[in-house]
């Protein structure tokens, strides 16, 4: 799917580095998602030190909330929230997308306040 | 003192009463608040691709289009629409590239002069925590408020410059000099689950019942924030979760109004799930 | 004498000498293209002609309608007389004048970029950036007014990089305005009641029992509004 080693690619888009990472864990303690992911973000982090390209159909990438709580606690500077976006941009420029707008039930678009929809778009619809 | 303000789309809609409890409690402190003539939505999320330019406008367009107001400030108090207008300007100040990019698109030159302010902020550093004092000393006397600040206030840091990222205290120090009792709990900083509400609301209902239930097992009376994401995360999802903790969470603007004795209509507390009513209106003076 | 007054145009890229100050679609008629679509009250009303150019030396895409566009020397054009945009059904009876129904029959609105792209490129000049920041704050009332002018001719949509429709969640905007929030017209009730009350039987009745020729008399005799 991806022409190219998978980490230059992902630096290419976030200017962030993986191979940085000195897996202490830190971002999977502090992640807001993390029991809803398949593979939190440290083990993200090695998936792409291994070029494991099957890191792009993670359900992690698409539960994280940018809280930025990663970038803001990782020891080793690297901004994990542009990573993780890197692998949302990457699925999104190919038309993969998580949130249909014609599915979102209708008693939630009665409610919910509209910046919701405009920031789950932005970051989880192609 | 005037102040250009841009609301947000929420503001005019489903947080009304953050917009009308930011501009009366301001008002009340000596702060006018001008709403900008003409804005979009600001974008609500920063993009984080080095190479999405096109995420930034909106927010560039109001950037600018406040900087034509004057005054060199813009005041704006939701959360997201804090975050993304703090960052894009810094972002046109300080990155060449997304300033000459960015400019292409707008009408005008802009280059990230304008200081955007956030209604906390005007607080502590326009109006002063001492005149606050004066107005309304000891009107919140013994109330437990658990303050909430979640992630798109603080972080990150450098850009953000608004408080100590992992315990900030901006809002403890002005309902303190309210009288009003803080708690200390250690989800301050967390996040809501944000706009999973869309995608995983499982995950948002989780953090719901970790973040309140932290405030609750600290005493905490009341909760306050300035995101209407957060208020709505925390507070509406309680009618299909009725086994969430019970305690209100009110924009900080409202529980502000009520230390300044603000008229009710003023501060659009019927608008919440779990009504914070019956706890604050009758401390006003 | 006659060559000076000849102009290039290129249609769809294809070059094509025509005559100077026709209209783009008269000049396209006269290139020898019929028009069975794209093509309506040749007025500047209908929004059916709408045409996007450019001209030599100018990156940017320009727009107008082609029966009132000139052609210049130079220009590249082509007519995009329909988009396929999204549009709800539904029963304006059945809706309300709020955010919520616009969310729901749009939810897709949310995803503006404000990149300005539709505002730019309107026929009609409207402000349709602003107004489509109006429908997202949920101000129907302020969508109505700022797109009454509103020609329906899907450049907006065709230049959107969210895929929003602009002209047709702006549609939705003026219906609800009409329907739900602009007050009732009083005489208008009144007069249906005179109508039924039988106030102009007698009248009608005189009118029925006419000949063609009276009846072209007091038709020509009529008062006309100015």
């Amino acid at each position: 799917m991806v022409q190219q080693d998978i980490a230059s690619y992902i630096y290419q888009i976030s200017g962030q580095n993986p191979f940085l990472c000195m897996q202490c864990g830190t971002c999977t303690a502090s992640c807001t998602g993390r029991e809803a992911m398949d593979f939190p973000p440290r083990t993200v982090m090695r998936m792409l030190q291994m070029g494991n390209l099957a890191v792009l159909d993670l359900k992690s990438i698409w539960v994280c909330s940018t809280c930025l709580i990663c970038t803001a606690r990782c020891p080793r500077g690297i901004d994990i929230a542009r990573l993780m976006e890197a692998l949302r941009v990457i699925n999104l420029r190919r038309g993969r997308e998580v949130l249909v707008a014609e599915k979102i039930p209708p008693e939630l678009l009665l409610k919910v306040p509209q910046m919701a929809l405009t920031s789950g778009f932005r970051k989880l619809s192609a | 003192m005037k102040i250009p303000y841009f609301p947000g789309c929420t503001l005019h809609s489903r947080a009304k009463g953050l917009d009308s409890s930011t501009r009366a409690s301001l008002a009340a402190l000596g702060v006018e608040l001008n709403e900008l003539p003409q804005w979009t939505c600001c974008g609500t999320v920063f993009p984080l691709a080095l190479d999405n330019y096109m995420g930034m406008v909106a927010a560039a367009r109001i950037l600018a289009n406040s900087s034509r107001e004057g005054g060199g400030k813009l005041a704006t108090v939701c959360s997201f629409c804090y975050h993304v207008l703090k960052r894009v300007n810094h972002a046109i100040k300080h990155n060449e590239e997304v300033r000459q990019k960015l400019n292409t698109y707008l009408e005008e030159n802009y280059t990230g002069e304008v200081q955007v302010l956030h209604p906390l902020e005007i607080c502590r550093q326009e109006v002063g925590l001492e005149v606050i004092k004066e107005k309304a000393a000891n009107s919140l006397k013994g109330l437990k408020v658990a303050c909430y600040y979640g992630c798109m206030l603080v972080r990150p840091a450098a850009e953000m410059q608004f408080d100590d990222p992992e315990n900030p205290s901006i809002m403890e120090e002005i309902f303190s000099a309210l009288g009003a009792e803080v708690v200390d709990y250690p989800h301050k900083t967390a996040c809501c689950g944000s706009y999973q509400i869309l995608h995983d609301s499982g995950l948002v209902k989780q953090k719901a019942q970790e973040i309140l239930g932290s405030a609750a097992s600290k005493g905490a009376e009341v909760m306050v924030t300035s995101c209407p994401l957060c208020q709505f995360n925390l507070d509406a999802l309680r009618e299909s979760y009725p086994e969430l903790p019970r305690i209100p969470v009110v924009y900080f603007t409202q529980l502000l109004g009520i230390a300044l004795s603000l008229p009710e209509e003023s501060l659009g507390l019927q608008e919440h799930y779990v009504d914070a009513r019956p706890l604050l209106l009758g401390r006003r003076g | 004498m006659a060559e000076e007054k000849m102009v290039s145009i290129y249609i769809m890229g294809k070059q094509y000498k025509v005559p100077y100050g026709l209209t783009i679609m008269k000049a396209m008629e006269y290139a020898g293209y019929r028009f069975i679509r794209g093509c309506g009250c040749r007025g500047g009303f209908c929004g059916a002609c709408g045409t996007v150019y450019r001209k030599p030396g100018d990156f940017r895409l320009k727009v107008g309608l082609a029966c009132q566009t000139m052609v210049e020397d130079g220009m590249h054009l082509t007519q995009i007389p329909f988009y396929p945009a999204n549009k709800a059904t539904y029963n304006l009876e059945e809706l309300t004048p709020t955010l919520g129904t616009l969310l729901t029959l749009y939810p897709e609105m949310t995803r503006c970029l404000g990149c300005n792209s539709c505002t730019r490129i309107c026929p009609q000049e409207l402000s349709v950036m602003d107004y489509m920041a109006a429908a997202q704050r949920g101000d129907i009332e302020k969508v109505a007014h700022m797109s009454f002018e509103c020609i329906m001719c899907g450049l907006c949509a065709s230049r959107c990089p969210a895929e929003i429709v602009q002209y047709n969640v702006a549609l939705l905007c003026r219906r609800l305005y009409g329907r739900h929030i602009a007050p009732r017209a009083q005489h208008l009730a009144k007069r249906v009641e005179e109508i039924k009350a039988g106030k102009f039987d007698e009248e009608i009745e005189k009118l029925m029992k006419m000949s063609k020729e009276e009846l072209q008399k007091l038709y020509n005799a009529r008062d006309i509004e100015p």
